[in-house]
């Protein structure tokens, strides 16, 4: 049996669609349901719902053999785990975002920049090396320019609506996200005969979700 | 703060569990001596700088360092492979020598699914080179899990000497091969493919980089292999797996053994063939090993060496899982 840990919500949809696709049977994912783990009749796969942000933590302890996940959530987790496909769904993108005029303070002495993601923009200055504060929000993140909370915002921007609304722009793109699937280190050496095929067979349906 | 908490990443280990925690120990002191190994203990507080100053260094952010006295920097014992390096090298004063241990090692930086304080059992041979000696580590790692009770597991090998091989090839500098060397362990293609194309590596050697994380398996990805590339040192590297392979295959333990040509370690002391022992329902390795000639040599006497060490909290928690062992 393989265990698949997935985020609650859009990307498990767009994960059952594919996996359907492969002839698993995960019409189980379609259903409304309370419930945090799903079998598929079959007995083959097993679903567990968890936060986007735990699924790296749940792979990389071996819990869920494999899952699927954004790029964004993985880069900040920096978990030592296997990212095996790019699934090509969920596309948005980590920018840098504020006023217009901030741009001139992007490579100023003292930047504030308010993010969820903390471990990655740290990492993303220190490369740079740049002098920065970073302020962590949990949600809500454009309201922090507009509050004079942070200079600039880290976030991912999937239409850019929130942020023209708000009358703050792109300064800059940092990285193209994606969803992703991951693997655990071991079981996709010891489970090899049920992670390969699947993977093979997904690759066939890249793009077409 | 409570006074008797304890910090993170570390672990007391009680009665109970203490119990099967000897017992695995006592087993693997069996096997350990029956092959002809002699106990050895370092001493737990070494200076700092002789990790960093070597070549192979250990990461500065991985030690737990303290000031000793006189003001010189201290570390804990990050290493215990490093540890019998340096004193098979200073002081054994033996062309051979045959090494083990039961010990703790440090690593400050540990975190999600590793301990900060790692209870170790190893062994280490130095003065034996070659194919057979390789694959007489390999097996007697596979003799030792399957003793400790272990059912479900598998040795994965690679060879730091074909990922050498290919960058060799490729012309790329060693700051971006670092770069490269990370996606490619984390099996992420797309970032590999990526990276590749900006820094302009060779269309030969870009294809056989970007195969490596598929690289894993039987006995078979061997010769996959093969096709990839001409130069020598990766060649080499392969025909040397082949015959370990032949040496594991005769010893009769091929069927606990898979290849992965894409395990691309960190820059450390490995300088050929390298393994990791896998078992079902832990998710990280419960052993690792590989050959590490020239690290001797860094200490002042040039000696060839092989060895593995099995990280017992994980032992422990594969035995205790149903899919995994016997309990």
């Amino acid at each position: 049996m393989l265990n698949v840990a997935l985020a609650k919500g859009r990307l498990a949809e767009s994960c059952a669609d594919i996996f359907i696709k492969c002839g698993i049977r995960a019409e189980v994912l379609k259903e409304e349901t309370r419930k945090l783990v799903l079998e598929t009749p079959d007995g083959a796969f097993k679903f567990f719902f968890v936060k986007p942000a735990d699924v790296p933590t749940y792979v990389e302890y071996g819990i869920a053999d494999i899952g699927v996940v954004g790029k964004d959530t993985l880069l900040e987790a920096d978990a030592d785990l296997y990212e095996m496909l790019d699934l090509g769904f969920e596309k948005c993108r980590l920018s840098l975002a504020g006023f217009p005029d901030a741009k001139e303070k992007l490579h100023g002495s003292h930047l504030r920049v308010a993010t969820k993601y903390v471990n990655l923009a740290k990492k993303l200055f220190l490369t740079r090396g740049e002098d920065v504060e970073i302020i962590k929000l949990n949600g809500s993140i454009e309201l922090a320019p507009l509050t004079g909370l942070a200079d600039v915002i880290f976030d991912i921007v999937q239409s850019g609506g929130t942020l023209r609304a708000n009358g703050l722009v792109v300064l800059e793109d940092v990285f193209d996200i994606s969803a992703r699937l991951i693997a655990n280190k071991v079981s996709l050496k010891t489970k090899a005969a049920e992670i390969l095929p699947l993977l093979s067979e997904m690759k066939k349906y890249i793009g077409q979700a | 703060m409570s006074y008797y908490k304890l910090p993170s990443g570390v672990r007391d280990v009680l009665p109970d569990e203490c119990e099967k925690l000897d017992a695995a120990e006592e087993i693997l002191r069996g096997k350990f001596k029956g092959a002809g190994f002699r106990f050895v203990r370092s001493a737990g507080l070494e200076y700092y700088d002789t990790y960093a100053c070597i070549k192979s260094t250990v990461a500065q952010t991985k030690m737990f360092k303290l000031t000793d006295k006189d003001g010189n920097l201290i570390v804990l014992r990050p290493d215990m492979t490093l540890a019998c390096a340096r004193i098979a090298a200073t002081k054994l004063h033996e062309e051979r020598a045959k090494l083990c241990y039961f010990t703790q090692v440090y690593d400050l930086s540990a975190g999600g699914n590793s301990d900060r304080e790692v209870a170790q059992a190893g062994v280490e041979v130095f003065g034996e080179r070659g194919a057979r000696a390789d694959a007489e580590i390999i097996a007697f790692a596979v003799d030792c899990l399957k003793a400790v009770g272990l059912k479900k597991f598998i040795v994965d090998i690679g060879h730091v000497g074909f990922y050498k091989g290919l960058l060799e090839e490729s012309g790329l500098r060693e700051e971006d091969a670092e770069e490269i060397r990370a996606y490619i362990n984390a099996k992420d293609q797309v970032n590999t493919e990526l990276a590749l194309k900006k820094l302009g590596a060779g269309k030969k050697a870009q294809a056989a980089i970007l195969a490596l994380p598929s690289l894993f398996g039987g006995a078979e990805v061997l010769s996959e292999a093969e096709k990839l590339t001409d130069n020598a040192l990766a060649r080499e590297s392969l025909a040397h797996l082949q015959e370990v392979y032949a040496y594991l295959k005769k010893a009769r333990v091929d069927e606990y053994v898979s290849f992965d040509l894409g395990t691309v370690k960190s820059l450390s002391y490995y300088s050929g063939m390298v393994f990791t022992g896998l078992a079902e329902g832990v998710g990280a390795s419960v052993l690792s090993g590989g050959r590490y000639d020239g690290l001797c040599a860094q200490f002042g006497k040039d000696l060839p060496a092989v060895g593995f060490a099995v990280g017992m909290m994980r032992v422990l928690r594969a035995l205790q899982n149903k899919e995994g062992g016997i309990c």
